[in-house]
């Protein structure tokens, strides 16, 4: 019974990053000697790497906030206002991506609204093209992922462990970071790895705001698939550096959580 | 319907747990209680007999049919789940109605004896509801007519009382029993509760590491128990080890002990079991197994009490209705019973 | 905390009123909000070929995707459920995060590589996109459908229908077929959700004939801000659509879980 499935997922998926590997690989790697002495592939790394911090960051501690609130609520309004906070996950880059422009772009609303009170226009929008301002954009369909990630942990907590710890002597704060915070950390770090591959890979709202204009490592690939004078071999080694920094960040979150799964006896 | 197993083994594979020459028949209409621990493979017993699983070697018998090799579909057995398994998109009457559906039963006989059943196990008026608007206990009625609406060949009761909470478990008792009578089915009640067992059961099967240590009627496994751990795992008990030193005496760590003529040689080493209700209050009259000491614990229960009364270098765990002090003791040697030893 | 939250549905509905806004003004340069009310823009959109036949490529790639998701992700969850196996569960894990693992960008250069050989000269064919969109959502729907067979323990459900006589099809039509119908409802309005908003991949592998609504409105961002809003509406509402009804389905489908200790 698993056979169609899998055989579509070998043909349309496996078989397509085996050959973008081979590809990479080809002339003895020569690809990545060319790209790893390319100073641009440098600064898109740099840049792909601030927006594999900073989105997860700014995601996470927006995300546990969100979450921790909605986690006090009733059911009934938790369940309602979990609906609202989804929404993003059904979003196609671009309505974030022209939404953005909308409101944070050079005439946008909010900048517009800033410079009513002397905040430059041009130098708040030139934040939103910027890594650290995509970073912020990509948040929009990145929390809801977090805050999902979170809420069941947080809703399950049993808040009479921070009641015991307090009788045992504990601050109220200490007692959050001694037992609230090591229960939800490897869910925490699963959401922050996967928040981060996902920020890392993408490229639909980076193109759709900036263009090709920043320095990423997936708007640099895209340019040399999709450009004339397409260059494959250097495109490749491109995808397999992005295949395996996604995967590597990924894996440790797994990890991470398996490390912890262990430690639960089995329900 | 009777229900036989021969020789029957089954390992999991990769493992060596299972269970192991199991030998046991299940009279006509009996009510047959599988105890033991957890992990002593009375669930794998269970899963064999079903056909959740097959056997390795040997043979399962229903009457005289040998469904050893049958898929479950057609075995024709009740089964009541741990979790009850009741289809949630089903009411309780589709979900008791759903074995005569799959039986081809015309859909207006169907509903009339999905209804009934249910009568019959007190839920008129509940036909309609949806399993999870249930409480447990509704629920576990629900699983118990969906077993028995089709006029199953023996019933297979898995755990079904663990889900429920204490207060309800004495009643679901006494329903299951009534059940299991009026339908006059031959059953096996696989559980860990060893009270259960004995108040429910004509016969008690004690399972331990995969194998069956003893098959007797509550009473037997009582006052009889094979081994050692039999006599642990039912009711309370005071073992100690010791060994013969007469055909009437042994001796024990505090002392020794009268029994009776015990037909063992002289100088075998002996496990010796005496019931806490058995220790006598008080000298006894003829000086035979008096014994002295302080108590040490004392446990007031309203209708009894237990005490521990330390007696040399052993606790001797006693209970009575008696209130007053205690020092001393005596055993009426008929009450002294021998096991053999058990590494 | 709850200041945070209050914050973040701020964040979240800024981007939404304004589309909405600018889709309904009628001239909207350099200034706070648009002035005027007018219907012009989606007139403007109706008549206009391309996004009609990219939205019409888009349904079609929608239902054709929501059709081979499940009739793919049923009997591999079924299989991924009912195997036992260790091995087998961490390869289904592996399955689930294959979207996130692989991006869509650097699959869609694997297309590209594999699908313009002379062997499978597939690229730029509806065919090709809809086996993209089935292989980027199946994993959700996957997931989905995993997720509620355990919720639901369907293997004690299936035994106990065993003991009672029905065979594998019974089984399968009378207790599983229809205890998945809302999970499988609930899934495939995400799959759909996320077949309509794909950019990344059907970006680089639609050809000419077959650019899906996506591809079709990055165009129009280059154009006036009124288009370009109506543009996207469209999508959003759309999406907002999907959403709601993601949720009755997922309210639906939570009614048959019994939490059982």
């Amino acid at each position: 019974m698993a056979a169609p499935g899998s055989l579509v997922i070998l043909f349309f998926f496996v078989i397509p990053l085996a050959m973008v590997t081979g590809e990479g690989f080809a002339n003895g790697g020569s690809a990545f000697q060319k790209v790893l002495t390319d100073p641009i592939f440098w600064k898109g790394l740099g840049g792909s790497l601030v927006i594999g911090l900073t989105a997860p960051t700014f995601s996470l501690l927006v995300g546990f906030g969100v979450a921790l609130h909605l986690s006090t609520l009733s059911e009934r309004m938790r369940t309602s206002l979990q609906f609202w906070i989804s929404l993003p996950l059904t979003f196609s880059g671009l309505i974030v991506a022209y939404g953005f422009i909308l409101a944070y772009g050079r005439s946008g609303f909010v900048t517009l609204g800033l410079a009513e009170v002397g905040v430059d226009p041009s130098r708040f929008s030139g934040f939103l093209y910027s890594p650290v301002g995509l970073a912020f954009a990509y948040s929009y369909y990145l929390i809801p992922r977090v805050v999902l990630i979170l809420l069941p942990v947080l809703v399950n907590f049993d808040r009479a462990q921070i009641r015991a710890a307090q009788s045992l002597g504990s601050h109220p704060a200490r007692a959050v970071i001694d037992i609230l915070i090591p229960q939800i950390m490897p869910s925490a770090v699963n959401a922050f790895c996967l928040v981060s591959a996902v920020a890392i890979g993408a490229y639909g709202t980076a193109l759709a705001l900036v263009g090709t204009q920043v320095n990423i490592l997936p708007l640099l690939l895209y340019s040399r698939i999709s450009d004339t004078g397409t260059d494959f071999p250097s495109a490749a080694a491109l995808s397999v550096i992005l295949l395996t920094l996604c995967t590597l960040i990924l894996a440790a979150g797994e990890l991470f959580t398996l490390r912890r799964d262990r430690n639960v006896p089995v329900a | 319907m009777s229900l036989t197993l021969e020789n029957v083994n089954f390992t999991y594979p990769g493992t060596t747990s299972g269970v192991f020459d199991i030998n046991l028949s299940i009279g006509d209409g009996e009510l047959l209680a599988v105890i033991g621990s957890s992990g002593s493979g009375k669930t794998t017993l269970l899963k064999l007999i079903a056909g959740f699983e097959t056997a390795d070697r040997g043979r399962i018998l229903l009457g005289s049919d040998d469904i050893t090799q049958l898929p479950v579909r057609n075995r024709q057995l009740g089964v009541v789940f741990q979790t009850y398994a009741l289809f949630p998109h089903m009411t309780a009457w589709q979900n008791v109605a759903y074995p005569l559906k799959i039986r081809k039963v015309p859909s207006e006989t169907r509903e009339r004896k999905a209804v009934e059943a249910l009568e019959r196990v007190g839920l008129q008026g509940f036909e309609n509801r949806m399993p999870q608007t249930l409480s447990g206990g509704q629920q576990q009625r629900v699983a118990l007519a969906r077993a028995l609406v089709f006029a199953p060949r023996a019933l297979l009761l898995d755990e079904p009382l663990s889900a429920l909470d204490a207060s309800l478990r004495g009643s679901m008792r006494d329903e299951i029993q009534r059940l299991q009578r009026e339908f006059s089915i031959s059953t096996v009640h696989i559980t860990h509760d060893q009270e259960e067992a004995l108040s429910m059961a004509d016969r008690v099967a004690v399972m331990e590491a995969g194998r069956l240590v003893q098959v007797a009627t509550p009473r037997e496994l009582y006052d009889h128990p094979a081994t050692r751990s039999v006599a642990a795992f039912v009711g309370e008990a005071n073992l100690w080890d010791g060994k013969t030193v007469a055909h009437d005496t042994v001796e024990l760590p505090f002392g020794r002990l009268t029994t009776e003529p015990h037909g063992l040689s002289t100088g075998q080493p002996v496990t010796v079991l005496v019931r806490p209700e058995n220790i006598g209050i008080g000298k006894a009259t003829d000086g035979i197994n008096a014994l002295t000491g302080a108590v040490v614990r004392d446990r007031f229960l309203g209708a009894i009490r237990r005490f521990d009364l330390s007696v040399g270098p052993s606790l001797v765990l006693g209970q009575t209705g008696i209130r007053g002090p205690i020092d001393s003791i005596n055993i009426r040697p008929e009450h002294v019973r021998l096991l053999p030893i058990q590494p | 905390m709850r200041f945070v939250t209050g914050l973040y549905l701020v964040y979240l509905c800024i981007p939404i009123i304004l589309l909405f806004v600018g889709a309904f003004g009628e001239t909207w340069t350099n200034t706070l909000l648009p002035t005027g009310f007018t219907l012009e823009w989606f007139l403007e959109l109706w008549d206009d070929g391309s996004f009609r036949r990219a939205f019409i490529v888009s349904l079609e790639v929608v239902t054709a995707t929501c059709i081979f998701c499940t009739l793919l992700a049923v009997p591999l969850a079924y299989a991924l459920y009912r195997s036992a196996s260790k091995k087998i569960m961490a390869a289904a894990r592996i399955v689930f995060l294959l979207p996130i693992a692989a991006p869509p960008l650097v699959l869609a250069f694997g297309f590209i590589l594999v699908f313009t050989s002379d062997a499978l000269p597939w690229l730029n064919s509806i065919w090709l996109l809809i086996a993209g969109h089935v292989v980027l959502t199946l994993p959700y729907l996957l997931q989905t459908l995993v997720a509620d067979m355990r919720h639901l323990h369907l293997d004690t459900l299936e035994q106990a229908a065993e003991s009672m006589g029905a065979g594998f099809f019974r089984q399968f039509f009378d207790v599983v077929v229809p205890l998945l119908r809302h999970s499988l409802g609930s899934g495939l309005i995400m799959v759909a959700a996320l077949s309509i908003g794909e950019f990344q991949l059907s970006n680089l592998i639609s050809g000419f004939l077959y650019r899906p609504y996506p591809v079709v409105l990055l165009q129009a961002f280059y154009g006036s801000t009124g288009f370009a809003c109506a543009a996207t509406v469209i999508l959003l509402i759309l999406a907002l659509l999907a959403s709601a009804g993601g949720a009755l389905a997922a309210r639906s489908a939570s009614q048959y879980r019994t939490h059982r200790s």
